[in-house]
């Protein structure tokens, strides 16, 4: 997979969204209803992807972040679970990466996907739960 | 609330429900008086009315030149709904149809004729569920599906998050019995205001099954009071009539409680849970649309209160509540959630 993408431009799809939690943050694929919370360095690689980053730029912004050759199969693993997950896609544009990311203490990024989806069918605008049984 | 009878037969109502005002203009005065139920129980005291909506509801078939949504924006049970540009436009199983214009602060909701009147009914409240919904939100306001509790002489409060049926009302109730106070059993507004997130109230009301008296017999008989809906038994009781004092209008969240029903497990088991799994419950009492910019909002403000909460997973066996040692225990792990 790695071979045949590695300069390819990937964007974050126009309808994940991602905010920040503690150190972290938490993305979430409207399309799917699944959300992923990611540690700081993870949260850093998917703020990569919203101008569009290709998987070189993203290698070359964590060794300036503090990765070493040891730190490759974690931030190739990220990469692929964003595009195997469908969250980022193929972008036409040139790559540009946003500026100013900074990681503060390097990590091995991590991505983890939550088991539970959001409801995709809702009881209403107010109350998305399925009511249990009383 | 306000109500009047026009020279052209039609009738008007205006209910304030919280931060919104709905200004609403009728051509029939029987389904005024069946929302009356719905809208009337937004009675929390609010500081200001922000903004106000104006609603025309009339009989008739949805315009044939608008493309029916399909859900891409919301769907649940009851609702399609499609956003274009700054329309909200959602059409109900049995043709109720609203166009929502969020920038004008207009709708119109379209009611067909159908043989099943109280279907046709909860669809029209479910219309006007969505309305307010979005509404608040473009006040700064995210809806919360949760109960709230606050101990005595505090400020702050532990937010109370399951899925309807799972006992929310029952866990709010037994905390009442023993003087703790509540925004309400299932419904908040919240919004972060000088660097805290706060939550309001917005009902004075509390949906109370009458079995309940069988655990709290304090709360008396309450099968004088009306039906929430024709699918409950749960009565809707103003909160003054059972605890008078122990409703109050705002509180800043600083825990959380994922509640948690086990047929056949532990009477009371509390586990700690992460930010992220405060988050998870957060997202879960949140009817999120599929619209990028709309969801974000609320994503937003669930994740600025997640990070600061202390959260606890609490599974609740049946029948926990006829020991009285369970509130005990309850109490004593909702003061560990709070400064």
């Amino acid at each position: 997979m790695q071979s045949t993408i590695d300069n390819r431009c990937w964007m974050l799809r126009p309808d994940v969204v991602s905010t920040v939690l503690n150190d972290g943050a938490v993305i979430l694929d409207l399309r799917s209803k699944f959300f992923f919370s990611t540690n700081p360095t993870g949260w850093a690689i998917a703020q990569m992807f919203e101008t569009g980053a290709t998987r070189a730029e993203i290698h070359t912004a964590s060794r300036q972040w503090g990765a070493n050759g040891a730190d490759t199969q974690a931030i190739d693993s990220v990469i692929d679970q964003m595009i195997s997950e469908g969250l980022v896609e193929p972008a036409n544009a040139p790559a540009s990466a946003v500026a100013g990311v900074a990681v503060a203490v390097w990590i091995p990024p991590a991505l983890t996907k939550h088991r539970e989806p959001l409801q995709r069918i809702m009881v209403s605008a107010f109350d998305p739960g399925l009511p249990l049984a009383e | 609330m306000t109500f009047a009878v026009t020279a052209q037969k039609q009738c008007t109502a205006a209910y304030s429900c919280g931060p919104v005002k709905l200004s609403l203009t009728f051509d029939e005065s029987p389904l005024q008086k069946a929302l009356d139920g719905l809208l009337s129980q937004y009675d929390a005291p609010w500081p200001a009315t922000a903004t106000e909506v104006f609603v025309t509801i009339e009989q008739g078939l949805p315009p044939d030149d608008i493309p029916n949504p399909a859900g891409a924006y919301l769907h649940s049970y009851r609702l399609h709904v499609d956003r274009c540009s700054t329309h909200l436009v959602s059409l109900s199983n049995v043709g109720v149809w609203m166009d929502f214009d969020e920038a004008a602060k207009k709708a119109r909701i379209i009611v067909s004729h159908h043989p099943d009147r109280e279907t046709v009914i909860e669809e029209v409240e479910q219309q006007l569920v969505l309305l307010l919904a979005r509404a608040w939100a473009s006040q700064g306001w995210t809806p919360l599906h949760a109960g709230s509790l606050i101990p005595p002489g505090k400020t702050d409060c532990v937010l109370v998050c399951a899925p309807s049926g799972v006992g929310k009302t029952t866990f709010i109730s037994a905390l009442l019995c023993r003087g703790w106070r509540t925004l309400g059993d299932d419904k908040v507004l919240l919004r972060k205001e000088n660097g805290s997130i706060v939550a309001r109230a917005l009902s004075r009301r509390i949906h109370l099954h009458p079995a309940l008296v069988n655990w709290f017999p304090e709360i008396g008989e309450i099968e004088k009071w009306p039906r929430y809906s024709r699918w409950t038994e749960k009565r809707m009781v103003k909160m003054e009539a059972i605890w008078p004092g122990q409703l109050i209008d705002s509180a800043i969240p600083t825990g959380l409680v994922q509640l948690e029903r086990a047929e056949n497990g532990p009477m009371l088991n509390i586990e700690p849970l992460d930010s992220v799994g405060a988050l998870n419950s957060l997202l879960h009492q949140i009817a999120i649309p599929s619209d990028a910019v709309d969801a974000r909002f609320l994503i937003s403000c669930a994740a600025a209160m997640a990070g600061r909460l202390r959260a606890a997973l609490v599974t609740v066996g049946n029948n926990a509540f006829s020991n009285s040692s369970t509130a005990e225990r309850l109490e004593e792990a909702l003061r560990g959630l709070l400064p």
